[in-house]
This record gives structure tokens, C-alpha cells and sequence, in this order.
């Protein structure tokens, strides 16, 4: 039984419930931390007139880590998420971008799903991350289920089409070394200009088998860098030298102009954010 | 039918549009004005309160998603009569109070960090006020009166287990 | 005999109410059977207004009143009364009000708001400097022969709201030597906008036919004067009062919303509140306003400044507000800090078709610190000599002439250089190894001043022995009105710091104030409350010399008695003298005030100023080491030190607070706080999300060392400490991180991709073509005439 606060928000308890509301109700909208959504009169758009809330349905709301594959449901938040994945070694650059994104109040309510579907906040620090993890997105319609790979989630408008619900990713578990970085204007607490997110396979010796990187906030959606990730298959693992390959390839990038930063800025730095990508995958130690 | 919420330990009920945001009716309804509204999109933190012991923008967050959690605000943190929590004490202390907006908000945010972590690192308190502007002080005693409260903490903790 | 109330940190009395989150501010306020208001505001930058209908909006849910410009007729302004209430058939920038109105709630306020019918028919924006200074742009303010001047002496003509020039010498005898090196350079400096935490916020009433305003304001009296002049009224019908501020920094240095709240409360019979959302905050903040500067300097070979010519464009955004004043700085700012032979400055108001911008925090100052100092730095190099010599060469010292002709007191900014080393001794000269970063260090001067001017104050000596002291002086977070005051107070009635009881402002019970701004809380009205205390101290003594059966000569105050000089078992408490004389004398009050004194600069000199020569100058001395990040252009402080001139520390403490946000706001100018604004003429940044506000990773305990003993008029000698810590920030960390880059860093703030551009050679240099190279080309009147007109001064050699 939902709980039915008024007729502008609905709590369902079960997945179900909220497939029902979603096929009935064509107007209403998913809502989750709300951290988006509540900005909306800023964005001169209006509030939405029903809500649908997903924070109470339990099946979107852990984290589940198993032997070949990582399942995080759409209502976990990103502090969770980073709370989650803390000390699994493949997954470390999916727990970097979840703990360092935005502020840290804003972590414990904006949650994977609303990061995921909002189509038009550029600079989201899970979606290269799940990009580079090669994530598959779980999509919930009344009857059936959907999963769409990452990158073919990021081309649909919208990415969550009426009547169904994101309700988590799935992320096959890999031998892969995996950072993120992100560069903010200040210290931190802005969102991201550029985010450079990549997965690393290694050889013992050091050698990159496989390179998936993903590139955030520098186009309008996040994308991965395929042209990077040939060049670096083969080579040795090594920042300086991903830094330099990355250098050679950023003219197929064509930065957005934002009140934040210039376009040119955010493709310039990318080299640099692919050291830092490389530094946090491959922590020295010694 | 009426939402209620649970604030500073106390069951309220709430009138109008559970999309409100939280903020709004402990200001406009409650009468609890230590929470502001500043910049209105989670990145000042002025509006914190705390959920269950989390901080959280009460801009932000629709008062019908409060649910079960328990709303702890500044009013609530250490009421009338009772004496400041160790990290108001040490703000009052290091003369770090100026105009006063920000404050509610780093208290709240504060309390839950040395709830967590009795001993926080300095960059752990710059890290956990990433979301608190203040614009009158430059920060620093802020962050001296966290470090030295959480000292306080610890001292209070080892007086109880002697 | 207690311990010395001067110099004590004393804390304050309302820390523990903000840290409960109790203080109301006026955000906070309510009233019974309260309405909300909301502005209806233009979004166009330069328009006709075809057509405003309210009549849709005056029939919506719960809508009591729409007030417009016909309820409005005044103008009103600090130099030129060129600013109207509401817009009147023109719109001059993006964001400027045409209508407002008020509703049981907020939600219909602003619906009401947006349902008013605004047909407006675009016109030529000039939205920079450039464009209106071009030939034959189009005039902002057509009529701008037929408004008021309210302080005469500056040139005004087509877009140039004013002028102010200062001229001393012969410069261009001095550029033609062959035996000096000339240096010129080009800066310019974005807008800052004050963003306190509480937005400007106001509730007005009606009541027995006064208009009576709770507002979050620094100038209660201006804004009752702005506020009667608008609507109309006598200045006596309208009572301001102000409760804590939650931050001001100059934003709320003006008159803001109350005149609107005021005209919806009489309209609706009804108590009205009006507060600006965070966006209207962000596009019509009275920012401190950009500049172009272009500097050029004589200097010798061995660094002696034989003249100096500068122009600096300051944009008024569509109404003059502050600048045409503030023009005055930039003789005793970018005209400061070293001995000059001639000199020439031109410094102007220029309107544009952008939000109007105002006072902020030493206001151009700040800029003009930057470009001197970098301007300085650029001679250095020039001519081969260390940037620290060439200071301690040059500054101002004690029988120093001013831009203006002001002779210096007392040698101030040579000890303090030296302090300056002292406080750098141990600092680490470099990055530890394997950082990649480039490591800058530089030292800056600068000069600033109290702002004195006039403030009255009241003593009431209590029967039981407490003390009120009323004045109209607001406490915006600075602690002047909480610690500094009832410290002066405490002093001089020798009663206890805590007995002193500070009233709110209330423009009905408080004499004059010209307002809590340019640092002078502690001098000015520490000054009228001094003497107001000399005058109740003078008849607490009489009565007590009566008592006692003494003369009152032989009397001391202190410890909250009177006591007889050398008998120290005969004294009676001052409660018991207080009640005493409510009997036979009635109760004892004294009153106090205090003005500037008009310190002399040399006549003719400068024009069009509204300060000829600073009554209190104040210095001070910065110096930064940054880091910057040669990949990303990012530029991390790693230390800060100042050495600031403070006169007498009246609070300690409460100074260092001062110098460490100052600096805090600084590095928010210098790093992070960028205001641009696009070609709808709306200023881009609407919140806090992309108006980058610095956190508590972005700055740096600052290592601060009070100077004591510069002269000064201030109470107990004391100065200004609150104001002058953001003065020389950009200054400090431009000069650092062009130390760092070895490039030549003209424009502020420097975000990230402006120091990569500059790095890479991507950032284009500033254009200044608007700005002529000669001083000559840059002033409204016939330079000749102008020359003619100033005083015959041979200054060849600096003095």
C-alpha cells in the first residue's frame, strides 16, 4: 500500500506499486534525493505537478556485491554508494567519484538514479565512472525488464522513457585497476569542469591489455574516449605516458562553453586529469 | 491527511504541499528561523539541519521525503536552558562568531562530524564544511573551534571512563 | 584596580544567541496579519517601455496591493539624483524593477508579479565601458543635464557620470626627460559581488501616518532620507530601525528594497516583507564595480617616481550610487603608497546598460592596490631593482606629499616593511621537492583611510549603575558595536564592559549616523561616544563632588565608583551618584559627536573629489606565497602574512577575525569570484553554485601582526581595522603568481583558465583601446584649461 501523502506525492513500498503508478500516470515524475529536481524554478522550469518518490522501495535501495557482478540500486546515495565500495579493489575509482562529488551533504541525499537520469546535468561524476566501468543501467518497465549498456542509455532521450523506472546498474566485476578525477575550480564543493574516469586491465609486468576511459562534463554528455583507450591498449601502465597519448588526442573533443569554464579550458586539461586518472588507479605504494 | 514529521524530538504536524520544501516549514510553520535560506541550491549550507545525525540541505529537501527520520535543528541541538554542545562552547570561546548566518548551519554540520569521528584531522574539517560558506570569517576559527571540541569530546569521554 | 578594558578581548554578547540560531534578523521577521512582496523586473538591458498593465495582476488570488513608478516620483542618488524607484519609461539594465506587489503569501506575490503585462520595445545596449564611451554611443541617461547634483565639483557629459581629476605638477616635462624610464601598463578587474548570507530583506508599516521600516541595512539614515525623497514625504514620517545584519560588506551601504516595502504597506494597510531571493541578489547586487586602468610612470635610474599619469573607468553600471564618490579614491589609493613627483589621474564614473554597482569592502581600492602594485613590480623590473627595495625606497613617509597635496604624518609603512621581514623570517622560500607547481612570493603595500564623516551618540547614566548608549550604529558581524563601543564606553565612565548596555539602531532615537562602513564604527562613533561620555561624566562628577564633598577635579571614575584622587577608601558607587542626581539634578545623560576635521590638501589640486586628503590614512603591508599549477592553472595559497597599521588595538582579537575574513574575501576576488555578464546584459552568474564563493580548503591561517602607534584622531588613537584587510589581497597574490609564471598578470580574478591562458599564451591581453594613453585624452573638459586651473607646484623631485 503507497503512502499517499496528497495528491502531489506518492511513496510506494514495492518496485511493483511504483510500475503501476508510472503505467497509470503519465505525468508523474520520479523523484528521488530531490537535490535536482527541487532546483527546477531556478532552471525557470516548473516544479513537477506529481511525484513519484523511490526512497522507500527496498529493492532500489542497496548495494549488492557479489562474485562476478555489482548491483547498486537506483535510490542508493552517493555517500552510500562511496561507503559501499570502499575496499573493493576493482571498483575504486566508482567509490572516488561517489565521495568527492559536490558537497557532502549533497552526497547523502543525490542518489545514482537521479545522476544517471538527469539528461541535462553534464557535469554528473557516476555516469563517466559507470562509463568506464562499462555498466549496464536497469530500467524497470510493468512488464519487462531492460538493460542498456552505458553509452547506448547516454544517446536516448529521454534516458528514462514515460511509464518505466531506473532502477539501479549492474557492473561486471573485472581484474582492472580503476580511478577518477575530477577538476573543480576551487579546492572542491563546485561541480567538475572535467572528469577523466577510466578502467585499466594489466598484464602482470605492467601492461595495459584494456583501457576504457570515460570523459565527463567537457561535452554536453559524457562519452567514452575510444581513441585513448586503442592508443593505451598494449603500451605500459604509466601516467606520464597516458598524459602524453591523452595530449596527442584531445582535438577530437569539442568543449562546452559554460559560465563555470570555456570550452577550450576543459579539453586542455584532459591530459592532465588522465595522469591524475592513472595516479589514482595505480596508487604507488612505495 | 496531514503529514508529521519528527522535530527536535517533538511529532509535528504539517499543513499544505508535501513538495515544500523542509526548510520552508520549519521557518514559515515552525517558527524555527535558525535554519536560512540563502542561496536556495544546496551549496551554502545555511539551511542544514540533521537527519537521523546527517546533515542535510533543508532547501532541498521536500518535507514530504522526510519520512521517519528524526529533524534535529539548531534550536533543537541544545535547547533552552541547556548548556552549548562543546562545539558551540569552543566557537564562543575562539571569538569566532561574526554576523552569525552561517552559523546554525557549521554548528549542525560540526556536531555530526565529532559525532562520528571524535578526533577529526584538520582536513577532515575543511572537508566536512565544503558545503558551509561563511562570508564574514575566513574560516579559521571555525576550524580551531571544531579542533579544539573535539579534543573536549575526547576529554569529556576519557572524564566518564575514569 | 581592574584590568585595562583597551586592548582586552573582550568577547561578544551575541555570539551565544547566533550559535542557538535565536538572532532574528530582519530575514526572520514577521508580524501579524504580515503580507509578502514581490518585484516585477525588466529583462531587458536598454528598452521603451511600451506598455505596464497591472490590472490582471491586481485581480489575482490573494494580491492587496501593485505599487509602479506613478507612486514614485522622486529620484534619488549620492552625488546625481539620477536613479528612479521604478523604472519610468526606460529600462537602463536587466533586472531593473517596474513594478511590485504584494499578497497574503509569497507564492501569489510572485505570481502576481509575473502576471503584470511588460511590453517593452529594445533599444542599443551598451553594455561595457568600451561601448558606451564609443563615439556617438548612445546616451544611457539622455536628460542627464536636468538632474540634481548633490554635491557639486565633478565633470559630468554623456555617459560619464563623473568625473575626478587631480593634478600636481608637470608630467609631461618630466616623460620627456632622457634620463628616466617610462612604464605603462593595462588592468583590468572583474566585478565582486558582497553576497552576505542574508539577502537585503525588509519589513515596512504603516503607522499613525510614518512609515516605519525593520531593514538589514549599515545606513539607517540613508535610507530614511533615500526612502522619504522617493515617495514624497517628509523625512521625519519615516522611522528605520535595524536589528543584527547578517553581512553587509558595502552591499547594504545604500538604500535597498525598503522604499517598495514602504509604498506596499500604505497601499495595503498592512504590515509587508520583502526579500530578495539569492538570483535577484546575484543580478542586482551593488557589485564592487569592474575597471580598465592604464598607469604609466617615470621613474629614474635609481628608482626615484618622477611622475606618474593614470586613468581608471569605473563602471556605475545604469545609475551612478556610489561611484561618482567613490572617483575620490583613486587620488589616495592608486595616488598612494609611494612619493611621487608630478602626477595626473583622471578617474571616472561611466554608466553602462548593467546593474548598478556600488560600495564593497574598500571598494576600488582593492583594484586600484592591484594595479599599482603590479605597476610597481613592472617598473621593477624595468629597471633592475628588487621590488622589496624599491618599496622601502619609495613609500610614503613622515613630511611625504600625497597625490593631493596632503602632507604625511609619522613614518608608518617603512617600520612596518621591516616587521614584515621579521614575520617572513622562517618561511619556507620554495616548493618541497617533486612538487611540480611554480612557487611566487611578493610583498605589497597599500593605503586606505577611515571613512569619518558625521555620528552622534548618547550616554543615559542608569540609576542602578548600568550605562545605554545609543547611537545609530548597526552590528553587521564586525563586533564593533559589540565589543569596540561598549570597550570605549567601559573606559571612559570606568563602569564594566557588561553594564554597558548598546541600543539598536532607531533612526527615532538615535542622532545622525552617516552609516557602518569604510572602517569608522570604532573611530566615528567611538569618537561621539567618547565625548558623549566626557559630558555625562561631567555631571555624574559635579553630583558626586557634591556628595562627597569635594571639588570635582579631585574625582576619578572607575570600577563603577567615584572615588577621591589619593583617598582610596572614599568612594560611593556610581548607581548610588546616578540616583542621587535623578533627585536633585534629574537623571544624567550626555551627548557626543564627532565629524572629520578636514585635513588640507594643496588647492586645486584635485577636482571633482569628494575627499581631498585622507583625515586618518591607513596602511598596510601583505605579502603571499602561491603555488600555481602550470597544468590546470590553479593557484593554491601556502602562506599569507600582513602587517597591518591599526592605530591603537582597541580588541585584539576581534581585529585579527577581521584580517583573516578580509583576507578570505580577498582571495575570493583575486582566485574565484568572477561576475560576466552576457549579451542580454543579465549578469551570468545567478547563484551559488557558479558564483564561487572560497570554502574553508581555499584559504590559509593568516599571520597577522598589529602596528600600534601611527598617528591618528580616532579615539585612544585607534583606526579602522575592518575594512583595509581585503585592500591589498589581489594585489598580493597578482604580484605572486606573475612572480611565479614570469608573466605579466593584468587582469583579476585569476580563475583557473585565465592563469592556463596566461600560462599558454591563450589569454588574450586586455583591450584598452577605449582607454587613451595620454592623461590629456581622457577628461571631459580642455586638458589646458584644466591645467590651467591647477596650482603652480614644482614637484620635480618627489618630496
Amino acid at each position: 500500500m503507497s503512502t499517499v501523502t496528497n495528491e502531489r506525492l506518492f511513496i510506494p513500498q514495492t518496485l511493483r506499486e511504483a510500475l503501476d503508478l508510472l503505467a497509470e500516470d503519465s505525468a508523474i515524475t520520479p523523484i528521488a534525493g530531490g537535490t535536482w529536481l527541487m532546483r527546477a524554478p531556478l532552471r525557470g522550469e516548473p516544479l513537477p505537478g506529481r511525484c513519484l518518490a523511490i526512497g522507500a522501495i527496498d529493492e532500489l535501495a542497496g548495494v549488492q556485491i557479489e562474485e562476478a557482478t555489482v548491483t547498486i540500486g537506483a535510490g542508493v546515495s552517493h555517500a552510500a554508494l562511496a561507503r559501499a565500495v570502499d575496499g573493493v579493489p576493482d571498483l575504486r575509482g566508482l567509490g572516488q567519484a561517489a565521495m568527492k562529488s559536490a558537497n557532502p551533504a549533497i552526497r547523502e541525499v543525490a542518489t545514482v538514479g537521479g545522476n544517471l537520469a538527469t539528461g541535462g546535468f553534464p557535469a554528473a561524476d557516476l555516469v563517466p565512472a559507470l562509463l568506464a566501468m562499462d555498466a549496464e543501467v536497469i530500467v524497470a518497465h510493468r512488464d519487462r525488464e531492460e538493460r542498456v549498456p552505458m553509452t547506448r542509455f547516454l544517446e536516448r532521450e529521454p534516458r528514462v522513457p514515460p511509464g518505466s523506472l531506473l532502477t539501479g546498474v549492474r557492473v561486471a566485476r573485472r581484474r582492472q585497476s580503476s580511478g577518477h578525477a575530477r577538476l573543480t575550480m576551487r579546492t572542491a564543493g563546485d561541480y567538475a569542469v572535467a572528469i577523466v574516469s577510466l578502467c585499466l586491465g594489466l598484464q602482470e609486468g605492467g601492461t595495459i591489455t584494456e583501457a576504457r576511459v570515460a570523459v565527463g562534463s567537457v561535452e554536453p554528455t559524457p562519452r567514452r574516449w575510444t581513441e585513448l583507450e586503442q592508443a593505451l591498449a598494449g603500451s605500459r601502465a604509466d601516467a606520464a605516458t597516458a598524459a602524453q597519448a591523452a595530449d596527442s588526442l584531445v582535438a577530437g573533443f569539442n568543449g562546452r562553453d559554460g559560465v563555470e569554464a570555456p570550452g577550450w579550458y576543459r579539453t586542455r586539461v584532459l591530459p592532465t586529469l588522465v595522469r591524475r586518472a592513472f595516479e589514482a588507479a595505480l596508487p604507488r605504494t612505495a | 491527511m496531514p503529514l508529521e514529521i519528527n522535530v527536535n524530538g517533538e511529532a509535528r504536524a504539517v499543513q499544505g504541499d508535501p513538495m515544500t520544501p523542509l526548510l520552508t516549514v520549519l521557518r514559515e510553520e515552525m517558527h524555527l528561523t535558525g535554519a536560512k535560506l540563502s542561496c536556495g541550491e544546496g551549496f551554502c549550507g545555511a539551511c542544514t539541519v540533521l537527519l537521523d545525525g546527517t546533515p542535510a540541505m533543508s532547501c532541498l529537501m521536500p518535507v514530504g521525503l522526510v519520512g521517519e527520520r528524526a529533524v534535529l535543528t539548531i534550536e533543537g541541538l541544545a535547547p533552552a536552558g541547556s548548556e552549548l554542545v562543546p562545539v558551540q562552547k569552543a566557537m564562543l570561546d575562539n571569538d569566532a562568531v561574526q554576523c552569525g548566518m552561517c552559523f546554525p548551519g557549521m554548528v549542525l554540520t560540526l556536531s555530526a562530524l565529532l559525532q562520528q569521528n571524535d578526533s577529526p584531522s584538520e582536513d577532515m574539517i575543511r572537508e566536512a564544511l565544503v558545503g558551509n560558506i561563511c562570508r564574514c570569517t575566513g574560516y579559521e576559527r571555525i576550524v580551531a573551534a571544531a579542533l579544539e571540541a573535539s579534543r573536549a569530546t575526547v576529554a569529556d569521554a576519557q572524564e566518564v571512563s575514569r | 584596580m581592574t584590568a585595562p578594558v583597551i586592548g582586552s578581548d573582550l568577547p561578544r554578547r551575541d555570539a551565544e544567541d547566533k550559535l542557538r540560531g535565536r538572532t532574528r534578523y530582519a530575514m526572520d521577521s514577521g508580524r501579524p496579519g504580515m503580507l509578502h512582496a514581490a518585484l516585477r523586473r525588466a529583462d531587458q538591458p536598454a528598452a521603451r517601455i511600451r506598455r505596464l498593465d497591472v490590472t490582471a495582476a491586481r485581480r489575482m488570488p490573494g494580491v492587496r496591493a501593485v505599487v509602479t513608478a506613478a507612486d514614485a516620483p522622486g529620484r534619488y542618488g549620492i552625488a546625481v539624483a539620477d536613479h528612479p524607484l521604478f523604472a519610468i519609461d526606460t529600462i537602463r539594465y536587466n533586472g531593473e524593477p517596474v513594478a511590485a506587489v504584494a499578497a497574503e503569501t509569497l507564492e501569489q506575490a510572485r505570481a502576481a508579479a509575473d502576471a503584470i503585462l511588460l511590453e517593452l520595445e529594445p533599444l542599443p545596449a551598451n553594455l561595457t565601458m568600451a561601448e558606451s564611451l564609443a563615439s556617438g554611443a548612445r546616451e544611457i541617461h539622455p536628460d542627464w543635464r536636468d538632474y540634481q547634483e548633490l554635491v557639486a565639483g565633478g565633470s559630468r557629459g554623456g555617459n560619464v557620470a563623473w568625473e575626478a581629476t587631480v593634478i600636481r605638477g608637470d608630467t609631461d616635462a618630466a616623460f620627456a626627460r632622457d634620463d628616466v624610464t617610462v612604464v605603462e601598463s593595462e588592468f583590468v578587474a572583474g566585478r565582486q559581488n558582497q553576497a552576505p548570507l542574508e539577502p537585503r530583506a525588509c519589513v515596512a508599516t504603516y503607522e499613525d501616518g510614518r512609515f516605519v521600516i525593520e531593514t538589514s541595512t549599515q545606513v539607517p539614515w540613508a535610507v530614511r532620507n533615500a526612502t522619504a525623497n522617493l515617495l514624497g514625504v517628509n523625512v521625519a514620517d519615516v522611522r528605520v530601525t535595524a536589528p543584527a545584519v547578517g553581512g553587509g560588506f558595502g552591499l547594504k551601504f545604500e538604500m535597498a528594497l525598503e522604499p517598495f516595502a514602504a509604498l506596499l504597506a500604505r497601499a495595503s494597510g498592512r504590515p509587508v516583507k520583502l526579500v530578495n531571493r539569492r538570483e535577484e541578489e546575484m543580478l542586482t547586487a551593488l557589485c564592487r564595480e569592474n575597471a580598465d586602468i592604464r598607469i604609466r610612470s617615470a621613474v629614474s635610474r635609481d628608482g626615484e617616481i618622477v611622475a606618474r599619469e593614470a586613468t581608471v573607468l569605473m563602471d556605475c553600471g545604469a545609475y551612478g550610487g556610489e561611484q561618482p564618490f567613490l572617483t575620490t579614491m583613486t587620488a589616495h589609493t592608486l595616488g598612494a603608497n609611494y612619493r611621487l613627483g608630478a602626477v595626473r589621474l583622471v578617474s571616472r564614473a561611466v554608466y553602462t546598460n548593467t546593474a548598478p554597482t556600488g560600495a564593497f569592502r574598500a571598494c576600488n581600492g582593492a583594484y586600484n592596490t592591484f594595479a599599482l602594485e603590479r605597476h610597481t613590480d613592472e617598473i621593477c623590473a624595468a629597471i633592475g631593482m628588487d621590488p622589496v627595495e624599491f618599496r622601502r625606497r619609495n613609500v610614503v613617509g613622515d613630511g611625504s606629499m600625497g597625490a593631493t597635496g596632503q602632507i604625511f604624518e609619522g613614518d608608518v609603512l617603512g617600520p612596518m616593511l621591516e616587521r614584515m621581514e621579521t614575520l617572513r623570517a622562517g618561511a619556507a622560500g620554495g616548493l618541497p621537492a617533486g612538487d611540480r607547481r611554480l612557487f611566487g612570493r611578493a610583498t605589497v603595500v597599500g593605503t586606505w583611510f577611515v571613512f569619518v564623516g558625521p555620528s552622534a551618540a548618547t550616554v543615559n547614566i542608569n540609576p542602578d549603575g548600568s550605562v545605554t548608549l545609543v547611537t545609530a550604529g548597526v552590528e553587521i558581524g564586525s563586533g564593533s558595536m559589540m565589543q569596540a563601543l561598549p570597550q570605549i564606553v567601559s573606559h571612559s565612565l570606568g563602569v564594566p564592559p557588561e553594564s554597558v548596555v548598546v541600543r539598536a539602531a532607531d533612526t527615532d532615537s538615535a542622532g545622525f549616523d552617516i552609516g557602518v562602513g569604510g572602517g569608522r564604527t570604532t573611530v566615528s562613533l567611538g569618537a561621539a561616544s567618547t565625548a558623549a561620555c566626557d559630558d555625562a561624566r561631567r555631571k555624574l562628577l559635579e553630583v558626586a563632588a557634591d556628595l562627597l564633598e569635594t571639588a570635582p577635579e579631585d574625582l576619578v571614575l572607575e570600577d563603577g565608583h567615584v572615588g577621591i584622587v589619593g583617598v582610596p577608601d572614599q568612594r560611593i558607587s556610581i548607581a548610588q551618584v546616578a540616583a542621587h542626581a535623578q533627585l536633585v539634578t534629574g537623571p544624567i545623560s550626555g551627548s557626543g559627536s564627532f565629524t572629520g576635521r578636514g585635513t588640507g590638501s594643496l588647492p586645486g589640486c584635485a577636482a571633482g573629489h569628494m575627499i581631498e586628503a585622507l583625515d586618518i590614512p591607513i596602511f598596510t603591508v601583505h605579502e603571499c606565497d602561491v603555488a600555481v599549477d602550470a597544468d590546470t592553472g590553479h593557484v593554491q595559497i601556502l602562506a599569507y602574512r600582513v602587517v597591518q597599521d591599526v592605530g591603537r588595538a582597541i580588541n585584539p582579537r576581534a581585529i585579527h577575525g577581521q584580517i583573516q575574513g578580509g583576507v578570505a574575501q580577498g582571495l575570493g576576488y583575486a582566485l574565484h569570484e568572477e561576475v560576466t555578464i552576457g549579451a542580454d546584459g543579465c549578469i551570468r552568474q545567478r547563484g551559488l553554485e557558479t558564483y564561487r564563493l572560497p570554502l574553508a580548503q581555499d584559504v590559509v591561517p593568516v599571520q597577522a601582526e598589529l602596528f600600534e602607534g601611527a598617528p591618528s584622531i580616532g579615539p585612544l588613537g585607534a583606526k579602522g581595522a575592518g575594512e583595509i584587510p581585503i585592500l591589498n589581497v589581489a594585489a598580493a597574490v597578482a604580484c605572486a603568481v606573475a612572480n611565479a609564471t614570469g608573466k605579466r598578470v593584468r587582469q583579476i580574478p585569476l580563475t583557473p583558465p585565465r592563469v592556463l591562458g596566461l600560462i599558454t599564451g591563450m589569454e588574450p591581453q586586455p583591450n584598452l583601446s577605449h582607454v587613451g594613453s595620454s592623461w590629456r585624452d581622457n577628461v571631459l573638459d580642455d586638458p589646458d584649461e584644466l591645467l590651467a586651473r591647477s596650482p603652480v607646484h614644482d614637484t620635480a623631485t618627489p618630496s
